[in-house]
């Protein structure tokens, strides 16, 4: 381009389209598709199960009817459990999406360093070591903010390292499960058996004080993520570019990290540190949107789904045995996770 | 976006005359504990391309931080119209005052359209955010520096001139009359750095004021309507090129013995280094 051209004067130029456009739509369209892949395989899960209930059947209930077992079925025993699988996936992801914009990569999630691990020691810790001091969300809300601000201060240079981030992590997490073992050890027999399900990351046995938990938790939390998307799309152009664009760099990301450990506890202390939903439903997500900025919404709808299909897989892939869902999405999400660190480690290396 | 008028400011801010629009005023500047710049007074003149040159580690990046509050002074203040950028909520700077980093991040998958848009934030609010004035400034911007051709394309294919250019878009969408550039021509060749400072020309032909830190003495003697020289944190000399540019104050400042003769295109004063003796 040699001669540069007269800019034309203003109001000859034909307004663009507003910019983002097919990621915009696609994103909307990958929130109908997440919410409407939720529904089905929530309403699919209050057909299936030992009692065997028709469509009408669970209609029925719903709308007020049935028969006192079939009302136990559906609305105590299996709405609860698909309800928190669909709200924490959603908080986890919504999380992970957070985090992944404030550290600008994939490996910044919830669940690699350490953030899922330490929610779930303070949870035990609330409910199991010093029971009655703090309601266990409270707890598991606790104990995410102290690994957070323990990966911080262990990589030496903040968020700004992956590597180190995940290295920081893993000791982390590691020491977040030990304190959970040791408060295993300690509790009763029945306790303990509770734990160790819940550990792996479980829907079993939800109730309705566990969605009201996790279901205002997002009521509040996912509105403030929202709003902070566009100013986290400007801080991941450096930090340079987002005060020149009147956006405060460490404000946003502390709001950024404040919100993703508020929702990782809240997510934890209902379903367990359910494995690597934070990581993949967000990259997912944005695979299919192709939009740009951390992808909030489509990352919530994506992480609904997620949780809820994986919760149906694991309850019967193998009949007659039923899995905590966090096996299923820690095999699944563990595979994603080394090609990540593969790719993170040539990086580095080139 | 419209074509400001010289010695106006953005439309909705308080019209200060021909007084300075930004002004460093006896600000310290530091890193670490370690001073960078020493109580520096420097005024913007209204509607100057002000060039800041010195060698290197002499603070004038420091001070373009300063000046576009990246970096918080350790005393004294910058004034943006005549009131403490600090005071400012940071959105309103933004819609007066734009700055093109060194090494901004293009987020992975961005389209050039896309990347522009960006430069709008700082006029749009959480429940409107995109309006017809947007869609105006930003293809304004596209078509001033060229790159509305490019409109679709991810800005990672583009080559390191064209990335430049739309990086440069962004921050004119901000549709700001102040433009701060840390060295924008630092990564480019020859071909593609004049093709940048021409276009920083004619916006500031248009009426904008523009603060740009350099590397090339020349490339600033020429394109400069005021040229600040630093050296060691301070300010040594200030003015018009022709009288900035001298042999002694290029000795005084790089510490190059060097003829300064008229540029034979534009007549702004070129230096050419001296021959060293050959042992």
């Amino acid at each position: 381009m040699s001669v540069l051209a007269r800019p034309a004067p203003p109001g000859s130029v034909a307004p663009l389209q507003r910019p983002g456009g097919a990621g915009r739509r696609r994103s909307v369209v990958v929130v109908a598709a997440g919410v409407a892949v939720t529904l089905a395989t929530a309403f699919a899960s209050l057909l299936l199960g030992r009692l065997g209930l028709t469509p009408g059947e669970v209609l029925d209930v719903l709308g007020g009817g049935g028969t006192r077992i079939q009302r136990w079925a559906v609305l105590t025993d299996r709405l609860p459990r698909v309800a928190v699988g669909a709200l924490a996936g959603a908080a986890f992801a919504v999380a992970g999406a957070l985090l992944q914009s404030v550290t600008r990569n994939p490996l910044g999630s919830p669940d690699v360093i350490g953030l899922g691990s330490g929610a779930a020691a303070g949870a035990a810790a609330a409910g199991l070591v010093w029971p009655g001091i703090v309601p266990v969300p409270v707890g598991a809300l606790l104990g995410a903010a102290v690994a957070v601000a323990a990966v911080w201060l262990g990589t030496g240079r903040g968020f700004a390292a992956p590597l180190r981030m995940v290295v920081a992590g893993i000791a982390v997490g590691a020491m977040a499960l030990a304190l959970v073992e040791l408060a295993l050890a300690r509790a009763s027999r029945e306790d303990a058996l509770d734990i160790a399900t819940w550990i792996h990351g479980s829907l079993a046995a939800r109730g309705r004080e566990d969605v009201a938990v996790v279901g205002l938790a997002l009521l509040v939390l996912l509105p403030l993520a929202l709003a902070l998307s566009r100013p986290l799309a400007a801080v991941e152009m450096g930090d340079d570019v987002a005060t020149g664009l009147g956006v405060p760099p460490g404000r946003t990301r502390g709001l950024g990290v404040v919100l993703a450990v508020a929702l990782t506890g809240s997510a934890v202390s209902v379903a367990g540190p359910v494995a690597f939903v934070a990581l993949t439903a967000p990259q997912i997500a944005r695979r299919l949107t192709g939009a740009t900025g951390p992808g909030v919404g489509a990352a919530a709808a994506v992480g609904a789904a997620v949780l809820v299909l994986a919760d149906q897989v694991a309850q019967r892939a193998v009949p007659g045995t039923p899995y905590p869902v966090g096996v299923v999405t820690g095999a699944l999400g563990g595979v994603y996770l080394a090609l990540l660190l593969v790719r993170e480690w040539r990086r580095s290396a080139a | 976006m419209s074509t400001p008028v010289p010695g106006t400011v953005a439309a909705g801010g308080p019209v200060a005359g021909d007084a300075a629009p930004l002004v460093a005023e006896g600000v310290t500047l530091a890193y670490d504990g370690a001073d960078v710049v020493h109580d520096l007074t420097l005024a913007v003149p209204r509607a100057s391309f002000t060039v800041v040159i010195g060698p290197n580690g002499c603070g004038k990046s420091t001070l373009l931080r300063a000046l576009a509050r990246t970096l918080r002074p350790r005393s004294g203040r910058v004034l943006l119209e005549g009131r403490p950028i600090d005071g400012l909520r940071p959105k309103e700077v933004a819609r007066r005052l734009a700055l093109l980093p060194q090494s901004p991040v293009t987020p992975e998958a961005i389209t050039v359209a896309d990347l522009v848009a960006r430069g709008r934030y700082p006029h749009q609010r959480l429940l409107r955010p995109w309006s017809a004035s947007d869609a105006v400034a930003v293809a304004e911007a596209m078509a001033a520096t060229e790159v509305a051709d490019l409109a679709a394309r991810p800005v990672a294919d583009l080559s390191g001139g064209q990335r430049q250019r739309v990086w440069l878009a962004m921050a004119l969408a901000q549709g700001t009359d102040l433009l701060l550039l840390d060295e924008p021509t630092t990564y480019l060749d020859i071909a593609h750095g004049v093709e940048v400072m021409d276009l920083l020309a004619r916006l500031h032909d248009e009426g904008r004021t523009l603060v740009a830190v350099l590397h090339d003495l020349n490339q600033a003697a020429r394109y400069a309507t005021h040229l600040v020289a630093m050296r060691d944190g301070r300010v040594v000399a200030q003015g018009a090129p022709e009288d900035v540019v001298t042999e002694t104050l290029v000795h005084e400042v790089f510490g190059l013995a060097c003829r300064v003769v008229p540029d034979p295109e534009t007549g702004t004063p070129l230096v050419v280094p001296r021959r060293r003796a050959r042992g």
